[in-house]
């Protein structure tokens, strides 16, 4: 039975989540955005009730929800008032096995997400973030983005909708969770109520081939007028999530960019005061995801903060973490695991995640172990096996006039390539 | 529980330093299940407590009564720039420490600086408490200010306000909209300083701000969460008891700003991809018994999918991606912000022109019934979620204490909400959101 439920009776509020296993990741070539808009379109509403009443419905329960794709995933989330739980479920329940899935809704719909692909230029980190994983995946589906482009919309239609929908969504497997202010007996019989019957989730991982890091060093210079800072991000790919080094990974990386105290932050923003933030962090899915440090150095500076923070790669993978910091990351990460736990909604998504992306009930039931069992020279190791300093993709974020010359200066680079940030 | 009155005079027994004693001031039902105490030590400093044990965590935090109002033109940005100093060196602890000791603990630690005040949190491991405590206290007594520190974390701030401001087209926006609103309050100068007074900074002025605002008398401490009240007391006398007595900060009573009486207009040029309008209405102050009734007009006007402004806006007439509204939660009047995110191909003026059409009428006809309902559930859900771990909780009594003055006052807000009727936001709506109380900027494509 696939119902997960994390009962806590101190507050009178109630999360519910209903996770489907597919995502971006089964958008068809040149249709990339699919999944997302099947999951927006199917936020708005069942049949038999405009857009209009059902948001007020919704509003009256003192509830809110939302649908949100990721690469695997599609997840529908609720949240609402104890009182009301009932009537929502109901409510939800018609959203996702009724959804009425308009045509003049999806026109609007498509309108709007074509509109948010230009409006998040005008974010900075964001932009950055996407062009680095578009230049460290290339074609490979990890590289794309969510939300598609202006032209993989355009060739969506209602009908590629309803189908993805009928396919994955209303013929699809999927578990349930609740947390919050209800006892197992009660949701489990509200569900049976309310949902279709639950059965096994089978998870519909597309058989992906493995990620390949481009060989070399390749600056992508993201140019932006009037920029007097820049957003820097300079990464390879980290991890599987069932790679043996995971852990040992996880801690090395902690040690070297994962805290405020780490060397990374200290030497960037301690010493220097170059930039604001300064870390690293470490991605992992089926196949090997990325790994990357962020900064957002000024522009004067730029090119010699991302040459510290490449000595300090080098030294990290060459040297490896000391003994301290080792053991002062593996008590972060043992000490602050609480945080991932003191709310019931974050204990369920935990079990959520294992069910849904294939990750091994272990990490999250013997956590502390799996880290604290971490020695140096695993550590040491897996950071030498999985992080290339000689193959790493550079993003900036800048006005190029002012970056290019001193970026054409980092040691051994192999390219370097000015994009406009409008461009596609 | 032990009874408080039998907890502090637990404590004082043999405490013989005045300073160092405490007096319990009163409790207060804080929801159906917790009690929120007030004790206050000798030297001043208030100390507000609630065990809270659904989670083992604990939440430390220290709200000074200090933001930007208190600074002067010429040295703002001064109470940010010193919030970052507070994470340096201390007379027992070196640079680094402090960070170091608390991550090694599993503790999160950060801090904010708003126009009103400045707090500084902690959320741990429930063990980490004794920690906290010893490194909250010495920071608060014994914080070393010498050149090289002042210098470097300077050189942070302007990057952060490269980040935050001037390369941030909202953050930019918002700046030019408070500079063009108030002419004669503080509230007109950016929290996070002008950049030329960031630069200008010396020891001098971080060492005279650090003796005139850190102080027991001018803090209050809350700490929430699963703890022993007791020890916890214990701790914190020992550690703060030792300070000398300091009163309240005298309250400062900032040049009041002059009625509006015609809309301002300035525009901003950015390189953005689409045009953007930012109003700041003239809005009441949090503590003013107008803003519940102003709460509920912005949730019926931009709360969510079903409000009014959203479903105009973006989804019946396309005129806008995004719409969104707050009211500044400051001691003294400040704005009420809206935001139009304008869709390509469409002109700022219809926006503007849809928008003022909307207030008029809910300034005529109230919200409906339906509408009120929805509004006050809405409400009553972000506060839930607000309340859902000990930082949270703690955030609110810290912030209720320092702005309205009490820091259980935070669930006589949620009443206050129940209690507002359609005809208090009529009145609201048409008191405060008329045209010539306003200040607009027009953000437009182009060079700046």
């Amino acid at each position: 039975m696939s119902l997960f439920v994390e009962s806590s009776d101190v507050l009178p509020l109630v999360d519910l989540e209903v996770a489907f296993p597919v995502g971006s990741l089964h958008d068809p070539a040149g249709k990339e955005g699919l999944a997302q808009l099947t999951g927006h379109l199917m936020r708005r509403g069942p049949r038999g009730l405009s857009q209009e009443r059902f948001e007020d419905a919704l509003a009256a329960l003192g509830a809110r929800a939302s649908v949100e794709v990721s690469m695997r995933s599609t997840r529908v989330r609720a949240t609402v008032l104890r009182r009301n739980l009932e009537p929502l479920l109901a409510l939800v329940a018609r959203m996702i096995w009724r959804p009425a899935l308009r045509s003049a809704d999806y026109a609007k719909l498509r309108r709007q997400a074509q509109a948010s692909l230009t409006a998040r230029l005008d974010d900075d980190q964001t932009l950055g973030a996407l062009r680095f994983r578009r230049a460290l995946f290339g074609s490979h589906p990890y590289g794309r983005t969510l939300g598609g482009t202006a032209a993989s919309l355009a060739r969506i239609d209602v009908d590629r909708v309803r189908g993805f929908y009928r396919r994955h969504i209303e013929n699809g497997d999927f578990i349930v969770g609740i947390a919050g202010d209800v006892a197992e007996r009660d949701a489990r019989s509200l569900i049976e109520a309310h949902f279709p019957a639950l059965g096994v989730c089978r998870r519909q991982d597309r058989k992906l081939r493995a990620t390949r890091a481009r060989r070399g060093r390749h600056v992508v210079i993201v140019d932006k007028p009037e920029r007097t800072q820049t957003q820097l991000f300079i990464g390879t790919l980290g991890a599987r999530t069932r790679d043996p080094k995971l852990f040992p990974l996880i801690v090395s990386n902690t040690a070297f960019g994962g805290t405020f105290s780490g060397p990374l932050m200290q030497e960037i923003r301690g010493v220097r005061g170059w930039s604001y933030g300064a870390y690293s962090r470490l991605l992992h899915s089926t196949q090997r995801d990325a790994w990357y440090m962020w900064t957002a150095p000024a522009s004067e500076y730029s090119a010699d903060c991302a040459t510290l923070q490449l000595e300090l790669l080098e030294r990290w993978v060459e040297r490896g973490v000391k003994l301290t910091e080792l053991k002062f990351a593996q008590r972060y990460l043992i000490n602050s695991h609480c945080f991932d736990r003191d709310t019931p909604s974050k204990r369920l998504e935990a079990t959520m995640d294992v069910e849904l992306l294939g990750i091994p009930r272990r990490y999250v039931d013997e956590h502390d172990r799996l880290i604290a069992g971490v020695t140096r020279a695993q550590a040491n190791e897996a950071t030498r096996a999985r992080i290339s300093p000689r193959d790493l993709t550079i993003v900036v974020v800048a006005t190029a006039a002012e970056v290019a010359s001193s970026f054409e200066a980092l040691p051994g680079l192999a390219s370097i390539e000015i994009v406009p940030f409008d461009g596609t | 529980m032990v009874a408080p009155q039998v907890l502090v005079e637990r404590l004082n027994r043999g405490v013989s330093k005045r300073n160092a004693r405490w007096t319990f001031v009163r409790d207060h039902e804080f929801g159906d299940a917790l009690t929120l105490r007030r004790f206050r030590l000798g030297n001043g400093l208030t100390v507000l407590t609630l065990v809270d044990r659904s989670a083992p965590t604990v939440s430390y935090h220290t709200w000074f009564r200090v933001g930007s109002r208190h600074e002067r033109p010429g040295k703002t940005g001064l109470a940010h720039l010193f919030e970052h100093l507070m994470f340096n060196e201390t007379r027992d602890h070196p640079h680094g420490d402090f960070d170091r000791l608390l991550e090694g603990a599993g503790a999160e630690a950060n801090a904010a600086t708003w126009t009103d005040w400045t707090y500084y949190y902690e959320n741990a491991p429930r063990d980490a408490l004794p920690l906290l405590v010893e490194l909250e206290a010495d920071r608060m007594g014994n914080l070393v200010l010498r050149a090289p520190q002042v210098a470097s974390e300077k050189e942070v701030v302007a990057n952060e306000r490269k980040l935050r401001v001037d390369d941030d087209i909202e953050g930019k926006a918002l700046e030019l909209l408070y500079a063009t609103a108030f002419r004669r309050h503080p509230y007109g100068w950016p929290t996070i300083g002008w950049m030329e007074d960031i630069r200008a900074f010396d020891v001098r002025d971080c060492q005279r701000f650090y003796r005139t605002h850190y102080a027991p008398g001018n803090a209050t401490v809350v700490v929430a969460g699963d703890f022993d009240e007791k020890k916890a007391l214990g701790l914190i006398r020992d550690h703060y008891g030792g300070f000398p007595k300091t009163a309240a900060a005298k309250t400062v009573v900032q040049p009041k700003e002059p009625s509006q009486r015609a809309e301002r207009v300035v525009q901003l040029r950015a390189p953005t991809p689409t045009e953007k309008i930012l109003l700041g209405y003239q809005a009441p102050a949090f503590g003013d018994p107008d803003t519940p009734a102003l709460v509920v007009a912005n949730e019926v006007l931009f709360g969510g999918r079903s409000s009014r402004l959203h479903r105009v806006f973006c989804i019946e007439e396309e005129i806008a991606l995004s719409v969104r509204g707050s009211i500044s939660p400051f001691v003294d009047p400040g704005l009420y912000e809206m935001w139009i995110f304008v869709h390509e191909g469409k002109r700022r003026q219809d926006a503007l022109g849809r928008l003022e059409q909307e207030l008029r009428k809910l300034a005529s006809d109230g919200p409906t019934r339906p509408e009120l309902e929805k509004a006050i559930n809405q409400l009553e859900l972000s506060f839930l979620h607000s309340m859902e771990t000990a930082g949270g909780k703690a955030e609110q009594i810290g912030f209720y204490e320092t702005v309205a003055g009490d820091g259980s006052a935070v669930f006589d807000r949620l009443e206050a909400y129940r209690g507002v009727t359609a005809a208090d936001v009529k009145r609201v709506v048409d008191k405060y959101l008329r045209p010539s109380r306003r200040t607009r900027v027009e953000i437009r494509r182009g060079g700046g």
